[in-house]
């Protein structure tokens, strides 16, 4: 049965996406799995049967006119695809990808780690004013080793999916079992990425819990209350960790999912919600293009010049009300 | 000798008709049916009956509905006949009967066959 799915989704994968085919593909397989369960039942071997159903398929260009899908049917159009990218490229890709993020976070959460070194030496010196300057020195090379090993790692990991560039470059597609497949191990990674995400944004937020407690115990002097700053930034380096790891992670199977052309049937499992709006005239796309760095920097250049902190924030519930204008009005 | 499905098309509709006359059925029991009267000699393609059905339902002849089956709980697409496709099959009857009554007269027979002198 299997096999007559597959057939059949392979026909359609690249028609259009609409509520037309998306029944014919259902009647069709109906009654295909409705004769194959006969066959079997009347004792034919399984190649047997699966043979008769689709020699007894038929032809989808008797559908084209039904469907209004001529223009894909046609010959010189069909295939607007590329190549197929098989189901073991797309497992190593995985893998090299979820190590890519997996290094990128750990080369992120470094360099965030690297302003704890300072922090606590300099907590240090507090303890033992005598060796004060050369705990300082110490503090500060901390500082570059960490960075310079956190850089490194973030290098490493872009050149080590580098091999992966020509899918960008080319042309491919995955075949409805391969889709399937990323679309399963997806959807099982949901609940690990929803978890991540979570417990990384947490520990963003209480990450300023240390201060306030050390504050309140040591009212703010001493070794301690020094410390607090670092424990700040180990707990935000870990949420970091986290939220990268995870998002990068799930990027890489929206990124295969994407390969297959949204409106099409093999584009079914493309996420919805990652789709561009589409402006009506390119003047305004250009233009939203580059809306929120736009937006972000007449944010900061007005709180800088004038240090209005307290009010420029207006700025993005502003923004977002134009936003959200533009995008309902001037969208196709 | 098979069936040309270029001559066939025409009656598609016909043969569907007649077998939704006296009930409803649904895709797979209809092509059954097609192909047990016919004594397996034509069996119709999937693609083509569901592009009949379709094409029927736009033009009112027939209905579809959606019923679960009582023994294996799986969701089917019925169909059923209107009144304009009683209508329609029956103009179809008579356009057969004529087709075949012209036709008739241009075919050699018995010790004609295949024009001996």
């Amino acid at each position: 049965m299997e096999t007559i799915k597959n057939y059949l989704e392979s026909m359609f994968l690249n028609l259009p996406n609409t509520p037309e085919v998306y029944k014919a593909k259902n009647e069709l397989l109906q009654m295909m799995e409705d004769k194959y369960t006969e066959l079997k039942g009347s004792g034919k071997s399984e190649n047997e049967a699966i043979g008769i159903v689709i020699s007894e398929f038929g032809n989808l260009d008797e559908l084209a006119e039904d469907l209004g899908i001529a223009s894909f049917i046609q010959p010189n159009s069909q295939m607007p695809a590329g190549k197929t990218l098989p189901l073991e490229e797309v497992k190593r890709y995985l893998t090299d990808y979820a190590k890519h993020a997996y290094l990128t976070a750990l080369g992120v959460m470094l360099c965030i780690l690297s302003v704890c070194g300072p922090i606590f030496i300099c907590a240090a010196a507090e303890l033992s004013p005598r060796n004060a300057d050369m705990l300082d020195s110490l503090g500060g090379a901390s500082l570059f080793v960490i960075v310079a090993i956190g850089v490194g790692l973030l290098v490493y990991s872009s050149i080590s999916v580098g091999r992966w560039k020509y899918l960008k470059t080319e042309r491919y597609v995955t075949d409805f079992a391969t889709t399937e497949y990323i679309h399963r191990a997806m959807e099982s990674y949901k609940s690990t990425y929803a978890m991540l995400l979570t417990i990384g944004i947490m520990l963003c937020i209480l990450s300023i819990l240390p201060s306030i407690i050390f504050d309140a115990i040591w009212e703010s002097s001493g070794f301690w209350s020094e410390c607090s700053g670092g424990l700040l930034f180990i707990l935000v380096a870990i949420g970091v960790f986290l939220i990268v790891m995870a998002s990068m992670k799930l990027g890489s199977y929206t990124r295969l999912l994407h390969l297959n052309e949204q409106g099409t049937v093999g584009g079914n499992y493309v996420p919805g919600q990652q789709s561009e709006p589409q402006y009506i005239d390119p003047t305004t796309a250009s233009i939203m293009s580059v809306f929120w760095p736009t937006v972000t920097c007449l944010y900061l250049i007005w709180s800088f010049l004038t240090f209005d902190w307290h009010i420029t924030w207006i700025i993005w519930p502003i923004a977002s009300i134009i936003h959200a204008l533009v995008k309902n009005t001037m969208t196709k | 000798m098979a069936i040309s499905s270029d001559v066939i098309r025409g009656y598609n509709d016909t043969m569907i008709l007649y077998l939704l006359w006296e009930k409803p059925s649904y895709g797979y029991e209809i092509s059954k049916q097609i192909k047990t009267l016919s004594n397996e000699k034509y069996v119709i393609k999937e693609t083509t009956l569901y592009s009949a059905f379709t094409r029927m339902e736009k033009n009112g002849y027939i209905e579809s509905f959606s019923e679960q089956n009582t023994d294996t709980g799986k969701r089917r697409t019925y169909y059923r006949i209107t009144d304009a496709g009683r209508q329609y099959y029956r103009e179809k009857c008579d356009e057969w009967i004529l087709t075949q009554e012209v036709v008739e007269k241009f075919i050699l027979k018995g010790d004609n066959h295949y024009g001996n002198d």
